[in-house]
């Protein structure tokens, strides 16, 4: 198997599920394991606010239940992350964006304020309406080609998945990422606890990245 | 077959675009809510419509999925409107109170899902224990139920592990995996609304 991402390193079989590290999925899966790392890690920022036209300025409290829940959702996203950026089944990608997306509702929604709530809110229907493009996809993949293994899409010679399954799948992944786009939301983004939203970027980020591999390699 | 295949699409696509449609216009919270549930039900569609075993596979998940987003979902919908009253669940029927007959139809349910075993039986036992929880209310400490759901989820992985790097141990897995995922969904499906508001006392 060659594909855009080079020739697979070496792979790792679950029965029929294979993860493969080319190069390119290799050092995604790095990116993904060394935030993952940084967000254990690190402590979390205290945010300031100045006042403005003065010298003063006021910390926001933040309680450390929530700054509690927040780390488990980016360490989860972390995890998905590295499952959506080696695996080699069209589904299991799927399975695994979808999760991004949700652990990305929940980075942002346990912040105490009304606007973060109501941006997480419209986010998350933005992310539960992207994942019938995603599942529509990969169904009409498996439909059009009976298998879902990847290996197996890229080692044909005539390219049988149409060009309808694509779009929908690269529909269905700008859904579940769409938190970078809700930057305009500031008030997402304003909320104290700089690596975890962070990590709402950077999983987005992957996903895109992993996407674009896979549609050109099938 | 082809051309059913491609009718159904059809019709599932046009399901799709109409919920859409319907999300696009409406305004309200709750609503949009309500109606994301129903765009969720083409996805389903187009992936029953493979009318393969590989389909029941892949619905699962995605039901999986699309259920837990909309439980966050809701759960963020309840914190940012400020509800936070605890809804009065039980009815007040005294036959459903003090008869015994939930007791036997529950019983019943949970027998009859043992005996069916997996993710099935684990459904039809968790749909017995749900109904005693909602006929008689609950007053017990539902840690011990939420443990047992973690520990029978851990016994299934390691089952799959098994089926994957020691086949020869097959017939153990089975069990496992059997056992493992009929004691998950059940303890999972009699927390489903009962767990309201209850973690932080």
């Amino acid at each position: 198997m060659s594909s855009v991402g080079g020739t697979p390193l070496f792979l790792l079989e679950f029965g029929d599920i294979v993860m493969y590290f080319t190069p390119y999925t290799t050092s995604l899966f790095i990116l993904a394991l060394v935030f993952t790392c940084i967000v254990i890690l690190s402590r979390p920022e205290n945010q300031l606010d100045i006042i403005f036209g003065s010298d003063g300025y006021y910390t926001k409290e933040t309680e450390v239940e929530e700054l509690r829940f927040r780390r488990f959702m980016s360490i989860a996203c972390g995890l998905a992350c590295l499952g959506a950026t080696v695996t080699g089944d069209v589904f299991d990608f799927t399975l695994f964006v979808s999760l991004v997306g949700i652990t990305n509702v929940g980075i942002v929604a346990a912040v105490r304020s009304r606007h973060v709530q109501n941006a997480a809110f419209q986010y998350g229907i933005v992310a539960l309406a992207g994942t019938v493009p995603l599942f529509g996809g990969a169904a009409i993949v498996a439909a059009t080609n009976g298998t879902l293994s990847m290996i197996e899409l890229s080692a044909r010679t005539m390219s049988g998945v149409p060009l309808i399954a694509k779009a929908l799948l690269t529909l269905g992944v700008m859904g579940e990422g769409m938190a970078p786009f809700y930057a305009a939301k500031a008030e997402m983004f304003r909320a104290p606890g700089a690596p975890y939203v962070i990590m709402c970027s950077l999983s987005s980020l992957l996903i895109f990245l992993r996407v674009v591999e896979v549609i050109i390699t099938m | 077959m082809w051309e059913e295949y491609s009718i159904g699409l059809l019709g599932v696509l046009l399901c799709g675009v109409i919920a859409f449609v319907a999300l696009a216009i409406e305004k309200d919270d709750l609503h949009r809510l309500l109606l994301i549930d129903l765009v969720e039900i083409p996805s389903l569609g187009i992936v029953a419509l493979l009318a393969t075993d590989l389909a029941e596979a892949l619905i699962l998940p995605g039901l999986v999925v699309g259920i837990a987003e909309l439980l966050a979902l809701s759960q963020i919908y309840l914190v940012k409107e400020g509800l936070k009253e605890q809804p009065e669940g039980r009815l007040h029927i005294e036959v459903i109170e003090y008869a015994d007959a939930p007791l036997i139809l529950s019983l019943f349910l949970v027998v009859y899902g043992i005996i069916l075993s997996g993710f099935t039986g684990g459904g039809v036992a968790g749909l017995g224990v749900v109904f005693y929880f909602m006929s008689r209310g609950y007053k017990e400490d539902l840690s011990l139920l939420e443990a047992a759901a973690g520990i029978s989820w851990a016994i299934w992985i390691v089952s799959f592990f098994v089926f994957m790097f020691l086949p020869q141990y097959w017939l153990l897995a089975v069990f496992g995996a059997g056992g493992g995922i009929l004691l998950k969904v059940i303890a999972k499906m009699s927390l489903v609304g009962t767990m309201w508001g209850r973690s932080h006392e």
